[in-house]
């Protein structure tokens, strides 16, 4: 990063700090204890609000990128990509097709357990070594530690089967494995189907930073994580913490595992492969719960386990990864405060609506900027910039799906490892949508009420003095309405997923160069 | 040309800079951002527009009702010189609303158009200018009579760094009004005001004159200090245009020289006492009449020539017949006191700002009284 960035991030992220102090002088008055009970609830949901806007900006003070380093020729190096039995074969024609492409001299290892003797037949056709792996526990991961054991190159690419490599995919990674302290090293994640529905837009929008200024800065500060969809391993590192990690977030699993064994992890924010995002809202549903889920294990197992072995920057990266989904405890919070109001009368805090928005508008303005600021370090900007409302509406409509991947967590119940859809399967409508339903039906049932209350049941001597109080709840009540939309409308969309396959258009030789 | 080219940008920017933020000082008051007044006041808009609504749904509210009272309410010069007498109450539900006032009116059967709030000197947002009150009262038809208390100790030190700790401020605290140490408050207060436009009452730095009671007292400063004081505020609402203001001085006539603090006819639009019989509860008292406590009072400040108001009428229920107390009261009170104007019925639940134990001054929940202050009021008092 340049002085000039770096100068600017602080400056902004210094501001950002005084409004935070500001902010939390003003929200800690005495005087605004209404319940203390729902008020420490409320505090923590907000300042667990406040404190993810902090940490990005930790994160991105420390925005970094490794100089370019040319692959030495000579490296013995694997491709690892999976099969699955229902994964669709032509998916695996293209980036088996892709693989062979790659011009770094590679291995490509189909790790196959769908008992389909076309999968074989693939492999062959597009010069993969068939690897048949029946009955392996621990789903793809444990594919990957039994192939290990088959194989002997020094370094691994794993890739996801829906993710089609670009030929110069290895020639900005492999330089960096000349230093021996490199583990893994981790490109960019982008998409080619994101343009295929609002779902797949919205969950392309969620990722864009994440793979821009967020993995760089977490490499700035020596914890960029791997990605399992097209992440290059050390043999001797994945060793070193006895193969792959397992279960719903294994690559995260890995990285910690990994970081906590001395190794070290570089990210190249460079776009060389494309994968793909869920186009229909159930299967990018199904998705989030298994992330939200999986993630919880680095909070609950592998950081209490590992931190004394992390840096402090690493544990405070690993924390910032591991309480993410709890949004979705806070958010339903959020959401019942404007209704506990407006139904009952009860406020957790006493304070001003008006006073609220100006003690808070100075961190929401930083937050804003710092998000558009950090745009320019988003991988592919030309098609990346943007506000990303739709991936903003998807996050806002998935907290009933991280609430669940919480309690799971907590309960310590396991879900199946199922790999995401590859192709938009339809869903019901209803089925979908009914938690933004239910919420615009009560949302117009406490409108209706305030409305008759406030014309015919409200004291005329209470009338003026309480309008900002209600009204302010109510504007309060209508802004998850609004954001509801977007869920509304994926859903909507996904009872006709397109009938196309999103690889039917991918022409293998042109998909990396098309996009330079 | 390149150098003059630098020159003229950088003057032009200096330019815009210095509009942008007179402008943005401007919208603000100076205790408030512009951000928080602004909504502050889309608050109160909302409000305003919301009652309105609500008038053309459900009929017209209280302000028609009061129609009688509009000279009043519009014209500051009729409310300097009524040719009624005004009813008004202060009850303990405000500033969260302005219903037991309501209520009150309609069991003793008489329009309350004089309403009282209390607004005491800080920094504290509850502290400034009560824009939301004052637009409620006025939304209800009534007249905002503010008891405006310079309680100099709340102002934060760091916030005012040229003022004396909080605990040195309150000697010869009003002399440091009258220098301008208070300017900053005093200003922005008036600023509101004059924003407001409507008539209201201000009744600053109540009883003066008692030792015992508030930090403005005589305990802490001179009566000339007081007059200086009292001199410099009106000025500074002056100069702000806040001529919708009118200032009503109220010393606690219990005590000695009371007509000494008075500020001048220049500066008093009304004078004010307040009647308030406590009865046997505490030890320098006991049950006494309004002709025992007002009677002897009342030649000197109708002398001053300007109308006279109880701000703080009633009486505790211990110690005598609290209903004949009101009856005799008010039934005396247009012939043998013409010269008040004004009648404010104190009506708190648990005040504790005179004794120390918690004292009653409601009396809605006693039909008795309730019903002598309505065939009193009902000889004389506008409907």
């Amino acid at each position: 990063m340049r002085v000039r960035d770096r100068v600017i991030i602080a400056a902004l992220a210094g501001v950002g700090a005084a409004a935070v102090l500001r902010l939390a002088d003003w929200w800690f008055r005495p005087a605004h204890v209404a319940q203390p009970a729902l008020f420490v609830l409320l505090s923590l949901a907000f300042w667990y609000a406040v404190s993810r806007i902090v940490l990005g900006w930790v994160n991105y003070a420390a925005i970094a990128s490794p100089a370019p380093r040319t692959a030495p020729p000579g490296l013995r190096v694997a491709i690892f990509t999976t099969s699955t039995p229902g994964e669709p074969l032509a998916m695996f024609e293209r980036t088996l097709a892709a693989c062979r492409c790659v011009r770094y001299p590679h291995t490509t290892y189909l790790l196959d357990d769908t008992r389909d003797p076309r999968f074989r037949e693939r492999a062959e056709r597009y010069g993969a070594v068939w690897l048949e792996l029946l009955d392996v526990p621990g789903a793809k991961a444990g594919k990957i530690n039994r192939a290990l054991a088959l194989t002997d190159e020094e370094l691994i690419l794993v890739l996801d089967p829906d993710h089609i490599p670009f030929p110069e995919f290895f020639d900005p990674v492999l330089g960096h494995f000349d230093d021996e302290r490199v583990g893994f090293v981790q490109v960019s994640q982008a998409y080619y189907n994101q343009r295929r529905s609002f779902t797949a837009a919205g969950a392309a929008e969620q990722t864009y930073a994440f793979y821009g200024p967020g993995q760089m800065g977490l490499y700035g500060h020596g914890a960029c994580v791997a990605i399992g969809a097209n992440c290059t391993f050390r043999r001797a590192a994945l060793a070193s913490i006895g193969g792959h990690g397992i279960g719903l977030a294994e690559d995260l699993v890995t990285a910690i595992r990994l970081h906590a064994a001395g190794w070290r992890s570089v990210y190249v924010p460079v776009v060389v492969s494309r994968g793909l995002v869920p186009e229909d809202l159930g299967s990018f549903y199904r998705q989030q719960l298994k992330w939200a889920r999986g993630v919880y294990e680095v909070a609950f197992t592998e950081l209490p386990r590992l931190a004394t072995k992390l840096a402090w920057r690493q544990r405070l990266s690993y924390l910032a990864i591991g309480t993410y989904y709890l949004f979705g405890v806070t958010t339903p919070f959020f959401l019942l405060v404007p209704y506990l109001y407006l139904w009952t009368d009860v406020q957790p805090a006493a304070m001003s609506f008006a006073e609220f928005l100006s003690a808070a508008a100075p961190v929401a303005v930083v937050g804003g900027g710092m998000y558009l600021l950090a745009q320019r370090w988003l991988c592919d900007p030309r098609s990346e910039r943007g506000l990303h409302w739709r991936g903003l509406a998807l996050k806002l409509a998935c907290w009933p799906v991280f609430l669940a991947g919480t309690v799971l967590a907590v309960l310590h119940a396991e879900i199946p490892y199922i790999p995401t859809a590859k192709q938009a399967v339809r869903g019901r409508f209803l089925r979908l949508a009914w938690p933004q339903l239910v919420m615009i039906v009560v949302f117009g049932a406490t409108v209706a009420r305030v409305v008759y209350r406030r014309a015919h049941a409200t004291s005329e001597g209470s009338l003026e003095l309480s309008a900002e109080a209600v009204w302010g709840m109510v504007a309060f009540a209508t802004l998850p309405v609004i954001a509801a939309v977007g869920a509304l409308y994926a859903a909507w969309q996904a009872r006709r997923p397109r009938a196309d396959a999103p690889w039917d258009a991918v022409d293998v030789r042109t998909i990396g160069g098309a996009e330079a | 040309m390149r150098r003059r080219y630098r020159i003229v940008v950088v003057v032009v920017f200096m330019v815009c800079a210095a509009a942008g933020i007179a402008g943005l000082s401007a919208l603000g008051t100076a205790s408030e951002g512009p951000l928080s007044s602004a909504l502050g006041w889309l608050g109160v808009v909302t409000g305003t527009i919301e009652h309105r609504v609500r008038d053309r749904i459900e009929g017209p509210g209280r302000r028609a009702r009061l129609a009688w009272a509009a000279p009043y309410r519009d014209d500051a010069e009729r409310l300097r010189h009524p040719d009624v007498v005004l009813l008004g109450a202060y009850d303990g539900g405000i500033p969260r609303t302005l219903d037991g006032v309501l209520t009150l009116e309609t069991r003793i059967g008489a329009p309350l158009p004089l309403i009282q709030v209390y607004s005491a000197w800080g920094d504290k947002p509850d502290q400034q200018f009560p824009l939301r009150l004052v637009t409620a009262i006025s939304g209800l038809g009534s007249i905002p009579l503010v008891t405006w208390e310079p309680w100099l100790s709340d102002f934060e030190s760091a916030r005012h760094p040229n003022l004396p700790l909080p605990g040195a401020r309150d000697s010869h605290g009003l002399a440091a009004i009258a220098r301008g140490d208070y300017d900053v408050y005093v200003d922005a207060w008036a600023a509101e005001a004059r924003r407001f436009a409507r008539p209201m009452l201000v009744r600053f730095g109540h009883e003066m004159n008692d030792p015992y009671r508030y930090p403005w007292g005589p305990q802490n400063n001179t009566k000339e200090e007081y007059i200086a004081a009292w001199r410099h505020i009106v000025d500074r609402f002056r100069r702000a245009g806040a001529r919708n203001v009118l200032w009503v001085w109220s010393p606690h006539v219990a005590y000695e020289y009371w007509d000494l603090y008075y500020p001048g006819d220049d500066y008093v639009d009304w004078v004010a006492t307040g009647v308030l019989n406590f009865g046997p509860i505490a030890q320098w008292s006991r049950w006494w009449t309004v002709s025992e406590i007002f009677g002897p009072k009342y030649p000197r400040l109708a002398a001053f020539g300007k109308p006279v108001m109880i701000a703080e009428f009633g009486s505790l229920a211990v110690g005598g017949d609290r209903a004949a107390w009101y009856r005799d009261a008010l039934a005396q009170l247009p012939t043998r006191y013409p010269a008040v104007r004004a009648l404010v019925f104190f009506q708190v639940r648990d005040d504790q700002t005179v004794t120390y134990q918690k004292v009653d001054w409601t009396f809605i929940a006693d039909s008795g009284v309730v019903q002598a202050v309505r065939d009193a009021l009902g000889r004389w008092a506008p409907r």
